[in-house]
Parts: structure tokens; sequence; C-alpha cells
């Protein structure tokens, strides 16, 4: 059983001053899949929830096709596929069915004509439905989700559907064309349904994240990935973080007391995942001392394997010495720099919406200062150019939103 | 500990300001260490960890190469993105006194910065480990050799 799952836990720091008060440290909890892990044995079922209001007339409506005949080409004939087009109305078009009538499925498609306006909680739960339809705890349950305009007036059930969603392990990837969707919106659903999120600027794009969805649900190489901390008494973990598909902060559903519990989905075999744990260790005598332990569990059908797990224990060394306590590992350090900026670019949106100029503009110079650190140089020229919309207008453009909202999420995409 | 940008108070070992991002610590035990060096050389450092020596002269050009203008700094920032960031060929000159070093704007176009505060051209300032300089666009961390 050896090698399966590679998982790698390490501290911000091996050794903490020791102090009156307690502190604060990070857990790097890092998992990989094995060498011996092969890719595209874990069966998919998979709904495709798309957009056919009147705006996706055009270029987007036959970009969309192009992707969706791309998708059935490449399924195998096991894999479960079906197709649900909404616009102020919804249709299965494809009910819950094997991968294997490509030509039907295309041709079915290729009748859709744009029409009506946007009401994207039928189209999500018929896609549910679909997906429920073919559910199996050893495949890849997914939807994808394509929008380009906004919802009305269902962005509650939206989410109540992806939460949904999530606690039965099927993820939402939602993807938005162009400017006129509403980001928050997507990411919620992608975020609480531990799926991910695209933003497509180019309608021709649309092929590019289809074929990586694809691929990405090919790679996995695990399901049902959990992790859990057990943290020893008077340890206080404070915050959650995962940075694949996207950097979310996931300490509401995680955190509970002295211990962590986080469900997370499938492992992409790529690129793995990556959980930043931020916790209070109260003050301790010097020597070595036990934070607590990390155990990580999950399934792998390609290999035959139900309840894999791997534990890992967490420990810091107390000392006098003020030079070995400052040595900060830089890997950790790098990724809570990453999730840092990210959070800095949330409380800057939030405080523009609420109308909090000020507020909004000192964040985003901070946010700004640490993507340039970061050699985001083109992140960092947009929330400049934020900035200068603020003082301006009083208000974010469109276009600099969805670019903060997304490339700050994505900041930890870039190392892999 | 307090954040030495915003002076707001952090929670002991927190490794970034909750307010404002900046970077916590470093500065202070980068600071403690070139003193422990008792003022020891200093060198730049990229944000991704690449080093940069310092030439061991009083007076350092830094800036990027041009060959055609017949511009060859003594330290050349070409290779760490100089020409995007917007550095010029002659951005500024760091004079080093013994254990001390100041940093000179030479008027550039975006202008040289310490700690995040521009700094007026031809007007030395002091710099030391544990400080931030930018030319342009391009940070580096200032550490103890």
């Amino acid at each position: 059983m050896k090698n399966e799952l590679n998982v790698r836990c390490v501290m911000s720091k091996d050794a903490l001053l020791l102090t009156e008060t307690e502190q604060a440290v990070y857990a790097m909890v890092d998992i990989k899949a094995g060498s011996r892990i092969g890719f595209g044995a874990t069966g998919a079922n998979f709904a495709l929830v798309l957009d056919r209001s009147g705006s996706m007339d055009g270029e987007k409506m036959d970009n969309m096709k192009e992707a969706v005949g791309y998708v059935v080409d490449h399924l195998s004939d096991r894999d479960l596929v079906s197709v649900v087009i909404f616009d102020d109305q919804v249709e299965t078009l494809i009910p819950s069915q094997p991968a294997k009538n490509r030509d039907e499925i295309k041709a079915s498609l290729a009748k859709v004509i744009a029409r009506g306006g946007t009401q994207i909680s039928d189209g999500l739960k018929a896609g549910l439905e679909e997906v429920k339809k073919g559910y199996a705890k050893d495949r890849v349950n997914r939807i994808l989700l394509l929008t380009d305009g906004r919802t009305w007036d269902d962005e509650e059930l939206c989410l109540r559907l992806a939460e949904e969603a999530g606690k039965q392990g099927i993820a939402v990837t939602s993807m938005g064309i162009g400017e006129e969707w509403n980001e928050k919106l997507l990411l919620q659903i992608a975020e609480k349904s531990s799926g991910d999120s695209h933003w497509i600027e180019n309608p021709i794009s649309i092929l590019d994240v289809f074929k990586g969805e694809v691929e990405g649900m090919q790679a996995v190489s695990a399901i049902n990935l959990k992790v859990v901390g057990r943290m020893n008494q008077g340890v206080k973990p404070v915050r959650v973080y995962v940075t694949s598909p996207m950097i979310a902060d996931v300490s509401i559903k995680s955190v509970m007391g002295g211990s962590v519990i986080a469900g997370l989905g499938s492992l992409d075999g790529r690129k793995g995942q990556t959980m930043l744990i931020e916790m209070r260790v109260p003050k301790q005598k010097a020597g070595k001392y036990r934070v607590g332990q990390i155990e990580v569990t999950c399934d792998m059908p390609s290999q035959g394997i139900a309840g894999q797990s791997v534990k890992s224990d967490l420990f810091v060394t107390f000392t006098a010495d003020a030079a070995v306590a400052a040595k900060v590992n830089a890997e950790v350090m790098n990724l809570v720099e990453k999730v840092s900026a990210f959070k800095l670019q949330t409380r800057a949106l939030t405080e523009a919406e609420a109308g909090n100029i000020a507020a909004a503009t000192q964040k985003l110079e901070a946010a700004a200062t640490m993507l340039l650190n970061l050699g985001e140089q083109d992140l960092a020229e947009t929330a400049e150019r934020e900035i200068l919309s603020l003082k301006k207008t009083g208000a974010l453009t469109a276009l600099g939103t969805k670019k903060l909202e997304y490339g700050t999420r994505k900041l930890t995409q870039a190392i892999r | 500990m307090k954040c030495t940008e915003c002076q707001m108070e952090n929670i002991e070992g927190a490794l970034f300001c909750e307010e404002c991002g900046a970077k916590l610590e470093s500065r202070q035990e980068l600071v403690e260490a070139a003193e422990a060096a008792g003022g020891a050389q200093l060198i730049l450092a990229t944000p991704d960890g690449n080093k940069l020596d310092i030439p061991a002269k009083d007076e350092v050009v830094i800036g990027r190469e041009d060959p055609i203008s017949d511009v060859f700094p003594d330290l050349d920032l070409t290779n760490f993105g100089g020409m995007e960031k917007g550095v010029s060929r002659r951005h500024a000159v760091l004079h080093r006194a013994g254990a001390d070093y100041t940093l000179e704007d030479m008027g550039s176009t975006n202008g040289t910065y310490v700690n995040k505060k521009k700094i007026q051209p031809h007007a030395p300032q002091t710099i030391k480990a544990g400080d931030e300089v930018r030319f342009g666009k391009l940070s580096l961390a200032v550490r103890a050799a």
C-alpha cells in the first residue's frame, strides 16, 4: 500500500520562541498522488448545464457547441454524460446516459438556438438531478455550468443547490463568459461545492477551458479526499485554506473546536492538493512539542482501494534561542503570502462594495505591493488601475474586479 | 508584534500583517542579523530568492545595461525584469562608507523607493539590512551578506 498517497506536513517554523503568550503557527499539508497511480481509471458522471439565453447568440454559442463536441469525443464509453440547456426555461436535452451516442448528442445540441433570459437555478437543479441518477461513490461526479449573464433573483437558490451538490460529493465547475455575469455568485457556487471556477474572457477560449476540465477529470487519482486534523489540547486551529483548484477559505465548514475536518472532493493527480492551517499554540516549556496529527483519507477506485489513510504528526520545538526561532520555512512562507494577497484583495472588494472607498483603496494599495513582491506584475497593475477607478468614480470596474477575483484565487496554480 | 508599516498589533508568530499584508518579523530579524555581524556587507535579493552581490566599490551604479548607449552599470538589473519594470539605464547609485550604505536616485524616470517611500533624486538615503528598495517596479530586499 506504499506510495499510493504522498502526504507532506510542513510547519512554518520548526522552532518557536519561548513566550508568555500563545503564538501563531501555520501547517502546510501537501497531498500528492503516489508515483504508481495511473490516471483516467476513475469513471466520470458528468452534467453539462449550458446557458442558451439570447446573449449567447453567435460566437459564444458556436464555440460552446464545438467545446461540447470535444467533451463527448473525449469521454470513454463507460462515462456518463447529460446535457441541460437553460434560459428562463429549462430543458434536459440529453438525459444521463453512457457517452457512447456521440453523434446523437452533437446533433441534438446543433439544433439549439439562443433565446430568452437567464435563470441559472433551474438549469443547476436539472443538472443535479441528472448527476444524481448516475451517482456512484467510486465515480467523479461533476457539473459543468456555463453562463454569460446575471441570473434573475434566484441567487440564494443557486447557492443552496451548490451546497447540496457539495454535500453529496458533486462538484460544480462554474464558468462565466465575457463581462456581464456575477463573479461573486459563480465563485460561491464553486466554493460551496468544492469545485472550480473559470473566467472565459473570449468565446474562443471556451474549448480550452472544457478541454482542461475533461483532462482534469481524467487525471483524478483519488476521490472522497478528506483531511482530519486532531490538535493537541490548547492548540486552536483558526483558519483553513485550500489552494486547489483555487484558493478558498474553508474555515467555517472545516474548523470544529480543536479539530479540522475538511472534505476536499477529488484529487487531481497532476496538481495534487495543498491545505494551509493557521493555528494558535499555547505557551510551552522548552523542548519538542507535538502540535497535533493530520490524517488524510481517500478512495482510489482505479486501484481497488477504499479508505486509504495516511497519518502525519506535527511538531515544533520551543526554544530560547531567537536566531533558531527566527527561521521560517520558505515554501510555507510563500504559500502564506499568496493566501494573504488573496485575503487582502477580498477585503478590498468587500469594502468597495460597502462604499468604504478609503478603506478599499488602502487594502488595494497593500494588495498591489504584495502582488508586485510575488512577481505578479499584471495583477498588481490591475489593482493600481482599480485604485484610480475608485478615486475617480467611487467604484471598481467589472473587468478589473473579475481579474482580481480570479487572479488572486489562482495564485497558487502558477507554481505547479 | 507591531507591523512597522501600519502599526497594527498582530499576534506573535504571524508572518504577514492582518491589516496591510506587510511582511512581519523579517525586517527585525535581518536588522538583528546585520547588527550581530557588525555591519557586514549588504546584498540585494529578489522576491523569489535570487541574490545579487553588490560589487565591492565605494560607488555602485545600479541600472540597466544598454550597449548601444554605452551604458554598463555596475549592477545590471536587465536579467531581473529591469526593462519591463521600468528601471532606467542609470537608475541609482549605492554609496558605501565603511559599514554605512546610502542609496541615491539619479533622476530616474520611474523613481526609487525605500520601504515604499519615494526618495528624492540626488538626495542619498541610508539603507540597512531589512529594508526594501524598489527601482521603478522592481522590488529588492536588502540583506546582510
